[in-house]
């Protein structure tokens, strides 16, 4: 169909289903991603949460944190119960690492702003996409310091990966089936215009070489009288010029 | 044969392209629902087993130093928390060896308690879920010295996954519905420039061939069938104008050549046959002529307006998260922004249509894409509200030049008499990109946040540029300058109490309604309801579609009945009493029953107004022109959309969101009451015919 009303109504029905198709998967799978994210965020923060009241359980004693050497057992056996988390820290006031599942990491420095945000009493790590902390406080409502989770980018991807790639092969399906039936329809909508069309063409070079008269169907709908009405005035036009044309010839030669 | 024209082609391509978009966006939806449920059920579970874990090592620490679990105290201030930080987990409860609930806290005990005690839980695998109702229920022991005694049960909502699932479809709904509409304006735009415009020039044509014309061709330069055919009719008619032109360089030879005077007259008898039957094209040829159509610039403006319209669900709460100037209430801050761009475009709507005027449609809507653009990528950058203020004062200025550049080249491309199609051009690609870009707009900034959705939307108003510079045919020829209303006009105007009493008491205060409850107040209500940015969306969506679906009735009705002023009161007094519903405090569904009310009202009022103020201004459009009333109306109508936010601003310190927009209700309802009485004195309105 090249040069065809079929193809570009086609391009662009093709166009239509290919960037609803796009915006829907991209859109849905950006739901499921932050539908997940929040699941397995929410899922660290029970830990983090579990760990937190032990500690502060403690503190709550009178015991100040650094002296809580059986913290460093809890963060262990939770880092050892769950192989997903990357790390867990328990840091103080001043953001220096006091316990940590990685022992080789005690005595480095969170970042700054978290100790910022540490007074809010909420997940102060809530902008890192894959850490939860939440701040240590004592009896008197002092914050003594963090607990910070981090859980690796892989446990999400595990789950998504498969979901991104099901949706992809699916939507690709549905292309590679629906396409061709909207190129179809078009062709099948337009195919009968078309052929109108061509066919008038014909009959009016006909008519214009040849002569006769255009005479339309019973039920014709407008464009079709009129174009019966067009090719008969152009034959007529063309019969009357030539016959004046003749007459001014014959009349050239009297003399 | 049914060449159709386009008039039954475009609707069945219209369920050609609803067969082939909604059907595998459904499957695609529903697959994904399923893969949903799949994924999301056992991170749930997951969850319930880490949180039942962790609680059960804490009770099994309790009940190993001693205290019998039925006299364990303040549970119900341990679950609280856990509960409500996990809205998938309905309930928390502890059990005793033979069933009895000992503590529980979510769900009555009654719910529960039937199932815990019929049920083995001893044969049941560690990790393994039981089904009550609709709740999953994980039982984990709570042990004393290595014996259970007592359960703790952790409750799952089954309904959360569907809920979540429910979500999606529901956006996969919006974007399939912005795809129908954007479907509708693309197939539109390929049906009239490919199919039905060819076709009616080519009618034209042969009409005017009928009747022995040939000085004109269609201008046609597509090569498709329709074009094919075009220029076949025009090859027929040129080969008659070579015909005759050929005689008629015949005829002027024997004219002046030949010897006898008696040939010469007869010679002429002939040639003034043939001209006194058929008219040729005095220049030598058929001239060629470009007809253009208003749907040529529809397409450029569905997709500025598409693009302005995206920010519309978040726009206040966008301006929230910016710092602010100390001197304004926060929510003074918060209208600002949105009442200096209406301000702006009211402002350089006059000054736009005079230089769409003088410069032509496409130069004005390419110029005035330059501050739009500027202005939507400068929001999305902003980092202050006074930043945003200045930005979106620029956007203001861009879709004043852009629309009016529309408005123009669409007054152009009609007859006089189809003037009221053309508007309803214009008018139904502003409402469908309405409905578009707020639908979008709220999906969209759930996923990308709200810089980058003004980007997406600076995208794609680049993108109805360079479709308006493709499609939108640039002036051929200088205008005369025309005339722009003029201050003296707007005093003149306001001397006719008619049209003042219509503006003040009708068209300003439901503007006001209009920007103050739509784009201010709504979102901002909605979200301290704690709904999301895609239900604001949605519910804006309702007002935005009634009124799509209501104004062309309503245009319809009141061109029958005449009944304009009843009509435009009869939406003030629906407008208003919708407005007072949130005094019934009933939290959203009264948001969602005022947009209702606001688009019935709107639906009712815009088009009768618009035809009201040409009867009532009968004499001011014979002397200022209709263009320049109907200029000035909107105008003054641009008042009440820059006083709607700040008039709103200015009540939520004293009421609250609910009562700002019960008090614009209030003033919408006056107003209109005022008006339906001082209509009365209107007496019989004239048409708007004869008042053009």
């Amino acid at each position: 169909m090249p040069g065809s009303v079929a193809r570009k109504v086609s391009a662009a029905l093709l166009a239509i289903l290919l960037g609803t198709m796009a915006a829907a998967g991209v859109f849905t799978y950006s739901k499921l991603e932050s539908v997940s994210a929040s699941l397995v965020r929410s899922r660290y923060a029970v830990q983090v949460l579990s760990i937190k009241r032990n500690v502060e359980d403690r503190l709550n004693l009178g015991f100040p944190l650094r002296q809580l050497r059986p913290i460093q057992d809890v963060v262990e056996r939770e880092k050892a119960g769950d192989p997903e988390i990357v790390d867990i820290q328990i840091f103080d006031a001043h953001g220096e690492v006091v316990f940590d599942s990685d022992r080789g990491s005690v005595g480095t420095v969170v970042p700054s702003n978290w100790l910022n945000s540490l007074g809010n009493g909420e997940d102060f790590a809530a902008d890192d996409d894959r850490v939860v902390g939440l701040p240590l406080i004592n009896g008197f409502g002092q914050v003594e310091g963090g607990v910070v989770l981090h859980y690796p980018s892989a446990s999400l991807e595990r789950g998504m990966g498969p979901t991104a790639m099901r949706l992809l092969g699916k939507a690709a399906v549905l292309l590679a089936v629906f396409a061709p039936l909207a190129v179809l329809g078009s062709y099948l909508l337009l195919n009968k215009v078309a052929r109108r069309l061509a066919t008038m063409g014909t009959i009016l070079g006909k008519v214009v070489a040849e002569g006769g008269e255009v005479v339309p169907d019973d039920g014709s709908d407008a464009l079709e009288t009129g174009f019966a009405a067009f090719a008969t005035r152009i034959r007529e036009a063309t019969d009357r010029i030539r016959a004046a044309s003749d007459d001014v010839e014959r009349l050239d030669r009297l003399t | 044969m049914t060449l159709d024209g386009s008039r039954s082609l475009y609707p069945r391509l219209l369920v050609l392209a609803i067969l082939v978009l909604v059907s595998p966006l459904a499957l695609l939806g529903f697959d994904a629902m399923d893969g949903f449920e799949k994924g999301l059920t056992p991170e749930i579970e997951h969850k319930a087993a880490i949180v039942g874990g962790d609680l059960a090592d804490q009770l099994d620490r309790a009940v190993n130093y001693g205290i019998p679990i039925d006299q364990l105290v303040g549970l119900d201030e341990f679950f609280a928390p856990v509960l409500d930080a996990n809205r998938e987990l309905r309930y928390l409860a502890i059990t005793d060896g033979d069933g009895k609930v000992l503590f529980l806290r979510g769900v009555p005990a009654a719910d529960l308690e039937p199932h815990f005690r019929n049920t083995d839980f001893d044969l049941m695998v560690p990790g393994q879920t039981s089904v009550i109702g609709d709740y999953a229920d994980l039982a984990v022991p709570i042990l004393a010295d290595g014996t259970r005694v007592g359960l703790l049960h952790v409750g799952m909502d089954v309904h959360y996954v569907h809920h979540r699932v429910a979500e999606i479809l529901i956006d996969v709904a919006v974007v399939l519905a912005v795809s129908l509409l954007l479907a509708s304006e693309i197939l539109m735009f390929v049906v009239v420039v490919n199919i039905s415009g060819p076709l009616g020039q080519a009618r034209r044509l042969m009409e005017r061939v009928r009747h022995g014309d040939f000085t004109l061709l269609p201008w046609v330069v597509t090569s498709d069938e329709v074009g094919r055919f075009v220029q076949c009719l025009n090859g027929a008619v040129r080969g008659v104008d070579q015909l005759y032109r050929t005689l008629a360089a015949y005829v002027e030879e024997v004219r002046g050549a030949h010897f006898d005077p008696t040939v010469v007259e007869r010679v002429g008898v002939v040639a003034e046959g043939i001209d006194a039957a058929y008219r040729f094209a005095p220049d030598g040829a058929p001239k060629l002529r470009h007809e253009r159509h208003a749907v040529d610039v529809r397409l450029p403006l569905f997709l500025f307006t598409f693009a302005e319209e995206l920010s519309r669900p978040f726009l206040p709460l966008y301006i929230r998260s910016l710092p602010s100037v100390t001197w304004l209430s926060p929510e003074m801050a918060m209208a600002v922004p949105i009442a200096v761009f209406m301000a702006c475009v009211g402002g350089f709507t006059p000054w736009a249509g005079t230089l769409t005027a003088r410069h032509g449609s496409r130069l004005v809507f390419l110029v005035g894409l330059v501050p739009a653009v500027l202005g939507l990528v400068m929001a999305g950058l902003a980092e202050s509200m006074v930043d945003l203020t200045l930005w979106r004062a620029a956007t203001g200025i861009g879709y004043a030049l852009i629309t009016m550049a529309c408005q123009g080249y669409i007054a152009r491309s009609v007859h006089e008499s189809s003037r009221t199609q053309g508007l309803g051009v214009f008018v139904g690609a502003v409402l469908t990109a309405s409905v578009c870009g707020m639908a979008l707009g709220g999906v969209l900034v759930e996923r990308v946040g709200f810089r980058d959705a003004f980007f997406v939307a600076a995208g794609l108003a680049v993108l109805s540029g360079l479709l308006a510079w493709r499609m939108v045919e640039p002036e051929t020829e200088r205008r005369e300058r025309e005339r722009a209303p003029t201050l003296r006009d707007m005093i003149a105007l306001l001397g006719n109490w008619r049209f003042t009493v219509l503006m003040v008491f009708s068209a300003i205060p439901s503007k006001m309604a209009l920007t103050g409850v739509v784009f201010f107040l709504v979102p901002l209500h909605l979200w301290s309801l704690g709904c999301g940015f895609g239900d604001i969306a949605r519910m804006l969506m309702v007002y935005a579609v009634t009124v799509v679906v209501l104004s062309p009735l309503v245009a319809r009705l009141a061109d029958r009945s005449g009944w304009r002023a009843g009509l435009v009161a009869s939406g003030g007094v629906l407008g208003g009493l919708g407005l007072l519903a949130p005094a019934l405090g009933l939290g959203s569904d009264s948001v969602l029953l005022a947009l209702a009310c606001l688009g019935l009202a709107q639906g009712l009022s815009a088009s009768p107004q618009m035809v009201l103020v040409t009867d009532v201004c009968a004499a001011e459009c014979r002397a200022f022109d209709r263009t320049n009333v109907l200029a000035l109306c909107r105008l003054l109508e641009r008042i009440g959309s820059t006083a709607g936010p700040l008039a709103a601003a200015a009540v939520i310190p004293l009421a609250g969101y609910d009562g700002a927009m019960v008090a614009l209700g209030a003033l919408v309802l006056a107003t209109a009451l005022v008006f339906a009485v001082a209509a009365t004195a209107y007496g019989r309105a004239r048409p708007a015919e004869e008042a053009a």
